[in-house]
């Protein structure tokens, strides 16, 4: 326990020191938040709509953080730390490196959760935001996409041969998903042929998720993106453990 | 007990490169071992067989009386490692490094006082990749002895260090030898190696050519200076000439 907490206070000072996950996990979801704020300001989704196009967004913004610290942060510290051999520094240590490991995925919780908090607090100051579903379920779906999306990092930094392709793939998963998941550009304003193709993205279905909580539709709206993020979870997970590479 | 390192026949290849071919040598308690040869002689591939850390193809070894495979948890609580190449992290502080390395053991040392020992005291708050490499090669040995350990491998021991700091850290081996430390180095400068080492091994293509006491090492060739004898040894000096 002294491992992991000495281990996660100096983890977060040279990840703050990094700079890049606040820009990306913390002002970035703030500024998307009080751009479509001031766009749609607190009008309704669509004509007669009961809830405001903000509150329908607000599950996709919540999700920038994750994508930012699960396919773009995790990736490139994983590879970074084995390719420094930091990796195998705590294989000749009473510890095993997995711990590391952990105290990164808790990290990128921490940003995750954070940018969370800042996003609920400035929508309900600044925007007459209200949670029109269950606060409970929002928070489940919340984790479920966290852990799904950490696991495609976990298995892409875990498997890269070098931290120039974890930062290639890590790319090619994070701007796509950015920016056509729905988690910036509103999967609402997309055209439907759009739409369509956008939902191959992971994201894409964690944010239905989110956002059917967020305004209290039907649990049965989201079931199946529900299944197709377990699915991600479990197959990301295996490959992840199966084949990681700790040199 | 007495015998701190216990290696037997190790064998290990790379494809068809042969790194170390049937090595067998013990440490024992208290003395200091030197591991001695050109570079890609296999001195670094011996350490990390030994550690667990690289995979060995055949042989035994045994590090405390016990396996480093088996009982790493237990084991690496009484071990210090200081690899060759560096491995930390982009951005931490020195004070941070040895923080966070004392968190990792039950009985961890206070690193300031051997921050202060190793004359960096002062760097506490300097970002790792901003020390010199004398500095630099301080700090790593500080992390191979912050886990009090009973027994150290210090791969390329003072490689980087001016003269008046090689000193002093062989005056501080010294004294830990003094207190029952075991040490196991690789080295290449021989007078270091005459000033600590009780037993060394000379590697050269991965067979051991020499196992003994620096003493023997030079009574043994037709030298009288161990330097000379060490080249006679692994043939450097041969091979030197035929370059020019």
């Amino acid at each position: 326990m002294k491992t992991f907490s000495t281990m996660l206070k100096t983890e977060i000072k040279l990840s703050l020191r990094g700079i890049d996950m606040f820009i990306f996990a913390i002002c970035m979801p703030i500024v998307v938040l009080v751009v479509l704020g001031i766009i749609y300001g607190t009008n309704p989704a669509f004509i007669d709509a009961d809830y405001t196009f903000l509150e329908q967004s607000f599950g996709a913004i919540a999700t920038i953080a994750i994508c930012a610290g699960g396919v773009m942060g995790l990736p490139l510290v994983i590879s970074d730390y084995r390719s420094k051999h930091i990796l195998k520094r705590f294989k000749v240590t009473p510890v095993k490196p997995t711990i590391i490991l952990l105290v990164q995925v808790t990290i990128y919780a921490l940003y995750s959760l954070v940018s969370l908090i800042t996003l609920f607090t400035v929508a309900t100051a600044f925007f007459n935001f209200r949670m029109q579903g269950s606060i409970y379920q929002f928070i489940l779906g919340w984790l479920l996409v966290m852990i799904s999306i950490f696991s495609i990092g976990m298995m892409v930094g875990g498997i890269s041969k070098n931290s120039k392709v974890a930062g290639i793939i890590a790319s090619l998963l994070y701007f796509p998903m950015l920016i056509f998941s729905g988690a910036t550009l509103p999967y609402e304003v997309m055209p439907s042929a759009m739409q369509k193709i956008v939902d191959i993205l992971p994201l894409t279905q964690g944010i239905k998720i989110l956002k059917s909580a967020t305004l209290g539709l039907p649990v049965a709206n989201a079931i199946l993106p529900i299944i197709i993020m377990i699915v991600i979870t479990i197959i990301c997970s295996i490959i992840a453990i199966k084949f990681f590479k700790w040199e | 007990m007495h015998d701190i390192i216990k290696v037997e026949n190790l064998s290990k290849s790379y494809g068809q490169l042969k790194a170390v071919t049937n090595l067998s040598f013990n440490v024992k308690k208290g003395t200091v071992f030197g591991l001695l040869g050109a570079n890609g002689a296999g001195k670094s591939t011996t350490i990390e067989c030994i550690l667990g850390t690289k995979p060995m193809e055949s042989g035994t070894v045994s590090i405390l009386g016990s396996n480093p495979k088996a009982n790493r948890k237990e084991l690496f609580q009484k071990v210090g490692v200081q690899f060759q190449e560096a491995n930390y992290q982009e951005n931490i502080r020195v004070g941070e490094l040895c923080e966070v390395t004392s968190s990792l053991y039950k009985n961890a040392t206070d690193y300031r006082t051997l921050l202060k020992k190793f004359g960096i005291a002062d760097k506490s708050k300097t970002l790792v990749k901003e020390l010199s490499g004398g500095q630099k090669q301080r700090l790593f040995i500080i992390l191979a002895l912050i886990p009090n350990p009973e027994v150290v491998f210090l791969d390329e021991l003072t490689t980087g260090l001016d003269a008046r700091a090689r000193r002093d850290v062989w005056q501080i081996l010294k004294e830990l030898k003094g207190q029952g430390l075991t040490i196991l180095l690789t080295s290449h400068f021989m007078d270091e190696v005459e000033k600590l080492c009780d037993e060394i091994c000379i590697l050269k293509k991965g067979n051991s050519v020499f196992y003994g006491t620096v003493e023997d090492a030079i009574a043994v060739s037709p030298y009288d200076k161990f330097e000379e004898a060490y080249l006679w040894y692994t043939d450097e000096e041969v091979s030197e000439n035929e370059n020019i």
